[in-house]
């Protein structure tokens, strides 16, 4: 499957060609496969180099004057060192634009904990007007991209490195919608790209073993689709969230607040509790932070056997 | 003697009525202020978003009781917000909300971040091929943040020949950092660089008359020489009336 590094590449070529207001900025990064952008819409690229916050504050800076900017870089650096330009440049002031990051959790595996980031899509769901869209296959990219870009809103996209390997249509795909996989009873799975490959392994395992799990994709995390987690949970009462995000914010949280109100139901988390430290792929640094189809299986046991 | 004392006294009444403001920081920078709307700044008062406008962007948000008074004197802000500045029932507060105030361009405080926008606006303005200037002011304080020369470099590198930067450089930085060679370090990033008396309106004049913008070219910077409360003996200086309201 192609990477959604490369979706990034020729959707911005796609859209940049229909809307002249479209303007690429990057710190560095994706330099080589934005040419074909920089070709297309002359005078629309720029490579501004390694300084995230101004790369920010400037996008802030060419929307007030009309444009529709576009910055990308890795996620730690463009959205938790630079969040106070995102909070103040973007959110207070009511300006609008994109920030498309790669690298998000520890998909930098082999480049240690400076490069992993856990707590972005948590900090974009401060910020009442952010979109937070985690796209785990090229179509959802261009798809959620296009619908989205040149609306009112700080919109970030997290593309990871691997896509998850499933395929959607197009039509699949509606902002703020999540997506029904597998229809189970027994237990209800919470997950985001790329982990949807290990929770849909480990739904074919707990199958065998005789538990019947549904499970739920959200390809947009904010806004959340409250109702499809409401529907699920009310049917099955446990919930297994499997998110590559810190364990003190993100999915987990977005689906207690979507179930207050519904009867006891009982809930496990499987996230990232501290830095992930040590090298590896991200098969490996997965399976460390117990996101492995076992990994998952267990933890879905765990909560179906206890009272 | 002082110019624009009649704003300064303004300034001191609105810090005091509200019990809120930056009476040193603002008196250090009313007359750049009060010159560029007079002089300078193609913009219209009853049309604060004219699409042609010149670009002003306070970055040391903290003055902007200075650009307050100087909004008002000409035409922006009612004699209403002035009476409202900084409590419930008014719009003007102790930084600028880009969101509520006809005129400010920006929403600064942090201090580094108006200067980016700055140089983004700059951008954008030169893709569209407009011919809108930008002028944005910045203290020698918050020449400090790391984002203030990261923008500085971008500006530079990509010749934005529209965009002018006014420092602040009233000592506040060499008091804790005596190694302060502004103009050096401006000159150093490829900017154009004059360096004048701030409280002089001949000077003021002279440097923004020579200013000759167009779409590529070097930025240009004008480091003003100024004094923190300039225009009251006891409040001159750095010390203890940076916030201090009067009795």
């Amino acid at each position: 499957m192609k990477t959604l590094r490369l979706e990034f590449a020729d959707t911005m070529s796609e859209v940049g060609q229909c809307d002249p207001r479209l303007v690429v900025m990057v710190g560095d990064i994706s330099h080589g496969i934005l040419q074909g952008f920089a070709k297309a819409c002359p005078g629309r690229y720029y490579n501004i180099g390694i300084c995230e916050p101004t790369i920010v504050n400037m996008a802030a800076g060419l929307n007030k004057v009309g444009l529709v900017p576009v910055v990308h870089t890795i996620a730690p650096f463009i959205t938790e060192r630079a969040y106070e330009q995102i909070k103040l440049d973007f959110g207070y002031q009511h300006l609008s634009g994109n920030i498309v990051s790669v690298g998000g959790s520890f998909d930098y595996a082999q480049l240690g904990c400076s490069h992993h980031c856990y707590t972005d899509v948590s900090l974009l769901c401060h910020l009442k007007r952010a979109t937070v869209t985690i796209p785990g296959s090229p179509v959802e990219f261009n798809t959620l991209f296009k619908k989205l870009y040149a609306t009112d809103g700080i919109h970030y996209y997290r593309l990871p490195e691997r896509p998850h390997g499933i395929e959607f249509a197009a039509s699949d795909l509606v902002p703020g919608r999540g997506i029904r996989l597998r229809e189970g009873s027994d237990l209800t799975i919470a997950t985001i790209a790329p982990q949807l490959s290990n929770a849909l392994a480990a739904a074919e395992r707990l199958a065998a073993s005789g538990l019947s799990a549904e499970l739920l994709y959200f390809p947009m995390v904010k806004p959340f689709d409250q109702e499809l987690l409401r529907a699920s949970l009310g049917k099955t009462k446990r919930l297994l969230v499997v998110e590559e995000l810190s364990a003190h914010d993100g999915l987990l949280n977005l689906c207690l607040r979507a179930a207050i109100g519904l009867p006891g139901f009982s809930v496990r988390h499987l996230a990232l509790q501290d830095f992930l430290h040590g090298y590896g792929t991200h098969e490996e640094l997965s399976e460390r932070a117990g996101f492995s189809p076992q990994g998952i299986a267990k933890s879905a046991h765990d909560l179906c056997s206890s009272p | 003697m002082t110019l624009n004392s009649d704003l300064r006294l303004k300034i001191a009444e609105m810090v005091k009525r509200s019990g809120e403001g930056h009476i040193p920081s603002s008196f250090s920078i009313v007359d750049i202020i009060d010159h560029l709307y007079a002089h300078v700044l193609r913009v219209r008062p009853k049309e604060p978003q004219w699409s042609e406008r010149d670009y002003f962007i306070l970055s040391k948000g903290h003055g902007c009781s200075a650009l307050y008074v100087v909004l008002h004197k000409h035409g922006f802000l009612t004699d209403e917000d002035m009476l409202h500045y900084s409590t419930a029932a008014g719009r003007l507060g102790g930084h600028p909300d880009v969101t509520i105030v006809p005129g400010a361009e920006a929403s600064t405080g942090s201090l580094g971040h108006g200067f980016p926008s700055a140089v983004g606006i700059a951008l954008g303005l030169r893709i569209q091929a407009r011919e809108n200037r930008i002028f944005a002011l910045l203290g020698d304080g918050e020449c400090h943040e790391g984002t203030i020369w990261e923008s500085a470099n971008v500006a530079s590198n990509l010749q934005l020949g529209n965009l002018c930067a006014i420092v602040d450089w009233n000592g506040s930085a060499a008091q804790l950092m005596p190694r302060d060679d502004l103009p050096a370090k401006w000159r150093a990033f490829g900017w154009e660089t004059q360096v004048i008396d701030g409280h002089s309106a001949e000077e003021l004049s002279a440097a923004f008359g020579s200013l000759t913008f167009s779409a590529r070219g070097n930025p240009k910077v004008v480091i003003a020489r100024n004094t923190k409360g300039k225009g009251v003996s006891f409040v001159e200086g750095h010390g203890k009336w940076h916030h201090r309201v009067p009795d």
